[in-house]
C-alpha cells in the first residue's frame, strides 16, 4: 500500500493509485470561508481517515465532494474525471456513496425497503416498468431481494429486516445507512462520523465491518473524531484544521507532524 | 394612456399594497412562531369585514361608526384567533409542520361554512358613501377612504415595526421564531407567547379583511379565502417569516397587480401577482426554498 | 319513460360520483401518500380533463344558444368517447408536467402555495377565456353516450357500470406500478430527497413523473365527470373539490389505493346523503304525533333560515373530518400508522 511510505506533507501527493483527488477546493458561505484550499488523495482500496476538530470543514468537504455544494473553485477528481460541480444524484451515478452524520433513513419504510431502494438500474423503477416489462422486473427485482439478503445478513439486520426505520435505534440507522450505500455497490465510501452516538460495542461491530469491506477491495474515506480509532483503522489520515488540509500520510507519521499536534491533537492531550 | 394612466395604477398599485401588506404582515408574524403556513388565515379577513359590517350595521343592537366597528371586530378575532390556536393547533403542535398545514385547511372550512351557514351567500357591503376621488398635485386622484386606508395600513405596520423592536413580547417573539427550544430554555413562556402572535396575526388579518372592504365592496364569505393567494404571493415574495419582507412584497404585489390589470387585461389580477411569485421562486429558489426558515 | 326514483337514483347516483372522486382520490394519493407531494390544486386536473373531454365533443357553436366559444369538435359518438377520454388524460398530465415543471422543485410548503395559486390561476383562464371555455355560462352540451339508444334509466345503469369499471382498471394499473420497484421510489423520495439523490436517484424527475401521473387520473375522472353530467362549467371546478378528494383521501388513508377508495366512497356518500336532510326533517315532523309537533321546531327553529346553511354545514363537517383524522388517526380507516407517522415528520437535520 502506498500508504506505508508516504510522508507527512501539507500539499497533496498524487499517488498513481488515487480513486479520489481532492485539490485545492474552496468552498465560502457568505463571507465566511468554510473549506480554504483543502487538497488530499484518497488511494484505491485504503480507509481514509479525515480528521481535524469540530468546525475544520470537514462535513462541507464531504458535500463538496458528493455535489451537495458546488466548490467556488479547485478540483474533485475520481478516477482522473472531474466532478467537482456536478449534482449529488450524478455525483452517486459516478459511484460514490455516503452516509449522513445523522442518518437519513426512510422511516416510513422497511429497513428491507430501505436497503431494495438503493439498488441502481431498476427496471422496475420507470413508471412503464412494471406494466411492459413485468417478466424482467420480476427476475430483477429477485435479483435484488437475495443482495438485500446477504447486505442484512453482512450487517446482522436481518431480525430488523421487516421493522420500520422509524423503529431503529440511531445505531441501527447508521448501519442500515452503510447498507444502503453497499447495496449502490459504489467505487468509493464515504462515511460522516459512522460511530458517533453508536453504543461501544456495535461500534466495534460496525468498524470491523469496514474493515471487512475493505479487505475485500473498498475503498472507505470517513470522518471521525476519535484519534484511537482512526489510528488503529485506517491506513491514512488526513488532518484538516481551519478548512485546509494540514497534513497526510500514514497514521503514526502524522501522529508526529509537529504542526498537526500542535494545531489539533495538543488539544486532547 | 399616458402618464396620467400610469400614475393612477402606481397610486392604486400603492393602496391595494398597503392592504396586502398588513394581511402578509399578519401571516407571517405567525409563521415566525408556528413554522407552518396556516391556511386558514383568509378567514380572519372575512369575520373582520362581516364582523365590521355587522357592529356597523346594528346587527347587534348597536351602530357603532365605522372606524370603532373596525378596531371592535380586530380584536374580536384576534381572540378569536387564539381561540382557534387552543382549540386546533396547540394539541397537535408537537408533530411537525404538516399536520399543522393540513389542519389548517379544515380549519379554514369550519370558519368558513360556519359563517356561511349563517348569513347565507348575498353579498355585504360596509356602510360607507360614494365617495369622489380628489385631485392631489393634478397627478393622481384618491378618495379620503383611499387615504384612510393608506393612513390606516402605515400605523399598523410602524406599530408592528415598534413592538418587534421595542418591546418585551417583540423580543420574546424575535426569540421563539429564532429558536423555539432555545427560547424555552432561556425561560421564555413560548405557549404565552405563540398565543400572543396569534392575536397579532389574527387581528392583522381582520384588519386587512375591513381594508379590503372598504375599497372593494361588495364582498362575501368567500372573500378571505379567495384573496389569500394574494396575500400568500407577498409573503413569500419577502421571505416568509420576516416581516419587513412581506411590507415590501406586498408593495410589490400591489403594483404588478394594478400594473397588470391597467396595461394588460383585468381579468388577471390574481395571476400577475401569482406570476411574479413564480417567476421568483424559479429564479431564486434558494432564497426562499422550504425549511429554510 | 319511467326514470329511476327515490332511492334507486339516489343510490346509482351517488356510487357513479364516488367512482368519479374515488379516480380523482386515487390519483392524489400518487401524489400526497406515496411521493408526499402537498397538492393542493388538484381540482385543475380534474376540470383541464372535463374541458378537454366537453371541447372535443360539444356540437359546434352555431347549433348552441348562448354559444361564446369558437371550437367544438363535436366527435361523433361512441367512438368519439374513447378518443375524448384519452384526450382528458392527456391533457391533465400534460397540465400536470406544466405546473410540475415550474413548481416540483420547491419545498412541501412552498408546493402546496404553488399548487393552490397555480389552480386558482387556471380556474380565471377557464372563466376569461370564452372563445375556448364558454366562459362561466358552461358547455352544456356535452354528448352522454349512448343515451340516445338506451333510455336515461338504462343509460344510468350503464353509466355506472362504466365508471365502476374505470375505478377498478386504473386501481389495479395503480397497484401494479406502485407495488413495483416505482413505487418504493417514490416513498423514498418522500420519506428524505436527500437521501435518495445520495443513492443516486434523480428526485426531481421522479417526483415530475408522479405529478404527471396523478394528473393524468384526475384527466381522466374529469373527463368521465363531463360525459356523465354532460355539461361542465367552471362552478363546478372550485378549490372544494380539491379539499374533498383530500378529506376523502386522509380519512381511508394515505399511501393505501384502497383506502382512497373507501374514503371517496364514504365522504361522497356522506355530502350526498345531506341533500335529503330536508326531505328527513319533513318526514319525522309528518310522523310525529301531535303531542311532540313542537319538538323538532324548538331545536333546530334557532338555525338559520337560509338555502346555504345545509350545503355549507356539509363543509363544516368535511373541515372536521381534517381536524380529527390528522389529531386522532393520521393513518386514516386503511392506513398504515408507521408509514403515515413518518410522513408528519419533518426530515431531520441537515
Amino acid at each position: 500500500m502506498g500508504a506505508d511510505n508516504s510522508t507527512a506533507s501539507a500539499d497533496a501527493t498524487t499517488g498513481d493509485d488515487a480513486l479520489l483527488a481532492v485539490d485545492e477546493v474552496v468552498k465560502a458561505f457568505g463571507g465566511l470561508v468554510a473549506v480554504d484550499g483543502a487538497s488530499f488523495d484518497v488511494e484505491r482500496e485504503s480507509i481514509t481517515g479525515l480528521i481535524g476538530p469540530n468546525g475544520a470543514g470537514k462535513s462541507t468537504l464531504f458535500n463538496c465532494i458528493t455535489g451537495v455544494h458546488g466548490p467556488e473553485s479547485g478540483s474533485v477528481r475520481l478516477n482522473g474525471d472531474e466532478i467537482q460541480g456536478l449534482s449529488p444524484t450524478e455525483v452517486a451515478r459516478c459511484g460514490v456513496g455516503r452516509t449522513f452524520q445523522t442518518p437519513k433513513t426512510f422511516r416510513g419504510m422497511t429497513v428491507r425497503e430501505n436497503l431494495a431502494f438503493a439498488a441502481t438500474n431498476q427496471t422496475g423503477e420507470r413508471a412503464l416498468g412494471p406494466l411492459l416489462q413485468s417478466g424482467t422486473v420480476r427476475s430483477e427485482e429477485h435479483e435484488v431481494q437475495t443482495r438485500v439478503d446477504e447486505t442484512l445478513e453482512f450487517l446482522e439486520l436481518d431480525h430488523l429486516a421487516d421493522d420500520y426505520g422509524s423503529a431503529l435505534s440511531g445505531g441501527q440507522r447508521k448501519l442500515l445507512e452503510l447498507g444502503r450505500v453497499l447495496m449502490m455497490d459504489p467505487e468509493i465510501i464515504l462515511l460522516d462520523e459512522p460511530v458517533a452516538g453508536v453504543n461501544p460495542s456495535l461500534t466495534d461491530d460496525l468498524l470491523r465491518r469496514l474493515e471487512e469491506l475493505n479487505d475485500h477491495g473498498r475503498t472507505i474515506l470517513f470522518i471521525e473524531h476519535d484519534m484511537d480509532i482512526v489510528m488503529q483503522h485506517c491506513d491514512r489520515v488526513v488532518v484538516m484544521h481551519n478548512g485546509t488540509t494540514l497534513a497526510s500520510g500514514a497514521p503514526d507519521i502524522v501522529q508526529n507532524d509537529e504542526r498537526v499536534v500542535e494545531a489539533y491533537l495538543g488539544g486532547y492531550a | 394612456m399616458g402618464l396620467d394612466t400610469f400614475l393612477q395604477a402606481v397610486v392604486s398599485g400603492l393602496i391595494e399594497g398597503s392592504v396586502i401588506a398588513v394581511g402578509a404582515v399578519g401571516l407571517t408574524l405567525s409563521y415566525g412562531v408556528t413554522r407552518f403556513i396556516n391556511f386558514a388565515y383568509g378567514e380572519f379577513l372575512t369575520y373582520g369585514a362581516y364582523l365590521t359590517v355587522f357592529l356597523a350595521g346594528g346587527l347587534f343592537g348597536v351602530s357603532l361608526p365605522l372606524p370603532a366597528a373596525a378596531v371592535v371586530a380586530t380584536v374580536v378575532v384576534g381572540a378569536l384567533g387564539v381561540a382557534v390556536s387552543r382549540t386546533f393547533f396547540e394539541p397537535i403542535s408537537d408533530r411537525g409542520a404538516l399536520p399543522l398545514l393540513i389542519t389548517s385547511i379544515g380549519v379554514s372550512f369550519i370558519l368558513r361554512n360556519l359563517l356561511q351557514g349563517w348569513v347565507g351567500v348575498d353579498a355585504r357591503q360596509l356602510p360607507i358613501p360614494l365617495l369622489r376621488r380628489q385631485d392631489y398635485f393634478g397627478l393622481f386622484r384618491l378618495t379620503h377612504l383611499e387615504l384612510g386606508v393608506i393612513a390606516a395600513s402605515v400605523v399598523t405596520m410602524l406599530t408592528i415595526h415598534l413592538l418587534l423592536q421595542r418591546t418585551m413580547l417583540g423580543k420574546r417573539m424575535r426569540a421563539t421564531s429564532g429558536n423555539r427550544s432555545l427560547a424555552k430554555t432561556a425561560g421564555i413562556d413560548t405557549t404565552s407567547v405563540i398565543r400572543q402572535t396569534w392575536f397579532l396575526s389574527a387581528a392583522a388579518g381582520a384588519l386587512a379583511g375591513v381594508l379590503y372592504a372598504v375599497l372593494f365592496s361588495p364582498f362575501r364569505p368567500g372573500v378571505g379565502f379567495e384573496y389569500l393567494i394574494v396575500i400568500f404571493a407577498a409573503t413569500l415574495l419577502g421571505g416568509i417569516g420576516r416581516p419587513y419582507g412581506a411590507m415590501l412584497g406586498a408593495f410589490c404585489i400591489g403594483l404588478a397587480m394594478n400594473f397588470g390589470s391597467t396595461y394588460l387585461s383585468a381579468n388577471y389580477t390574481r395571476a400577475y401577482a401569482f406570476l411574479i411569485l413564480v417567476g421568483v421562486l424559479l429564479l431564486k429558489p434558494e432564497g426562499i426554498r422550504g425549511g429554510e426558515f | 319513460m319511467a326514470l329511476l326514483t327515490g332511492w334507486a337514483a339516489f343510490v346509482v347516483g351517488v356510487a357513479t360520483i364516488a367512482c368519479i372522486y374515488g379516480l380523482l382520490t386515487l390519483g392524489l394519493n400518487v401524489h400526497y401518500g406515496y411521493t408526499g407531494l402537498l397538492n393542493f390544486g388538484h381540482v385543475a386536473f380534474f376540470a383541464a380533463g372535463a374541458y378537454a373531454a366537453a371541447i372535443l365533443t360539444m356540437p359546434p357553436p352555431s347549433t348552441v344558444t348562448n354559444a361564446s366559444y369558437t371550437v367544438g369538435f363535436n366527435l361523433p359518438m361512441p367512438w368519439g368517447f374513447p378518443v375524448s377520454l384519452a384526450a382528458a388524460t392527456l391533457v391533465g398530465g400534460a397540465l400536470a408536467a406544466l405546473i410540475g415543471a415550474t413548481s416540483i422543485r420547491l419545498g412541501t410548503h412552498y408546493l402546496a402555495i404553488a399548487t393552490f395559486a397555480l389552480a386558482g390561476v387556471f380556474s380565471d383562464v377557464l372563466v376569461n377565456e370564452a372563445w375556448l371555455t364558454n366562459g362561466s355560462f358552461g358547455m352544456n352540451s356535452v354528448p352522454k353516450p349512448g343515451q340516445a339508444a338506451l333510455g336515461p334509466d338504462r343509460w344510468q345503469l350503464a353509466y355506472l357500470a362504466f365508471s365502476l369499471l374505470s375505478l377498478l382498471a386504473v386501481y389495479l394499473l395503480v397497484e401494479r406500478v406502485l407495488d413495483a420497484p416505482f413505487g418504493r421510489l417514490l416513498k423514498g423520495v418522500r420519506e428524505s430527497e436527500d437521501a435518495a439523490k445520495m443513492l443516486g436517484k434523480n428526485t426531481t424527475l421522479v417526483k415530475l413523473k408522479s405529478f404527471v401521473i396523478g394528473g393524468m387520473i384526475a384527466g381522466f375522472a374529469g373527463g368521465v365527470y363531463a360525459h356523465y353530467i354532460g355539461s361542465v362549467v367552471t362552478a363546478q371546478f372550485v378549490p372544494q373539490v380539491t379539499f374533498t378528494v383530500w378529506a376523502a383521501m386522509l380519512l381511508g388513508g394515505a399511501a393505501s389505493n384502497t383506502g382512497a377508495v373507501v374514503g371517496a366512497v364514504l365522504v361522497m356518500t356522506f355530502e350526498e346523503s345531506t341533500r335529503f336532510i330536508t326531505t328527513v326533517y319533513d318526514w319525522m315532523q309528518a310522523t310525529l304525533p301531535d303531542a311532540l309537533s313542537g319538538l323538532l321546531p324548538a331545536i333546530f327553529g334557532p338555525l338559520p333560515n337560509n338555502p346555504s346553511f345545509i350545503p355549507s354545514m356539509r363543509f363544516v363537517i368535511v373541515g372536521l373530518l381534517f381536524v380529527l383524522v390528522v389529531r386522532y388517526r393520521a393513518e386514516g380507516l386503511l392506513g398504515d400508522p408507521a408509514e403515515i407517522e413518518a410522513l408528519g415528520e419533518e426530515e431531520g437535520s441537515e
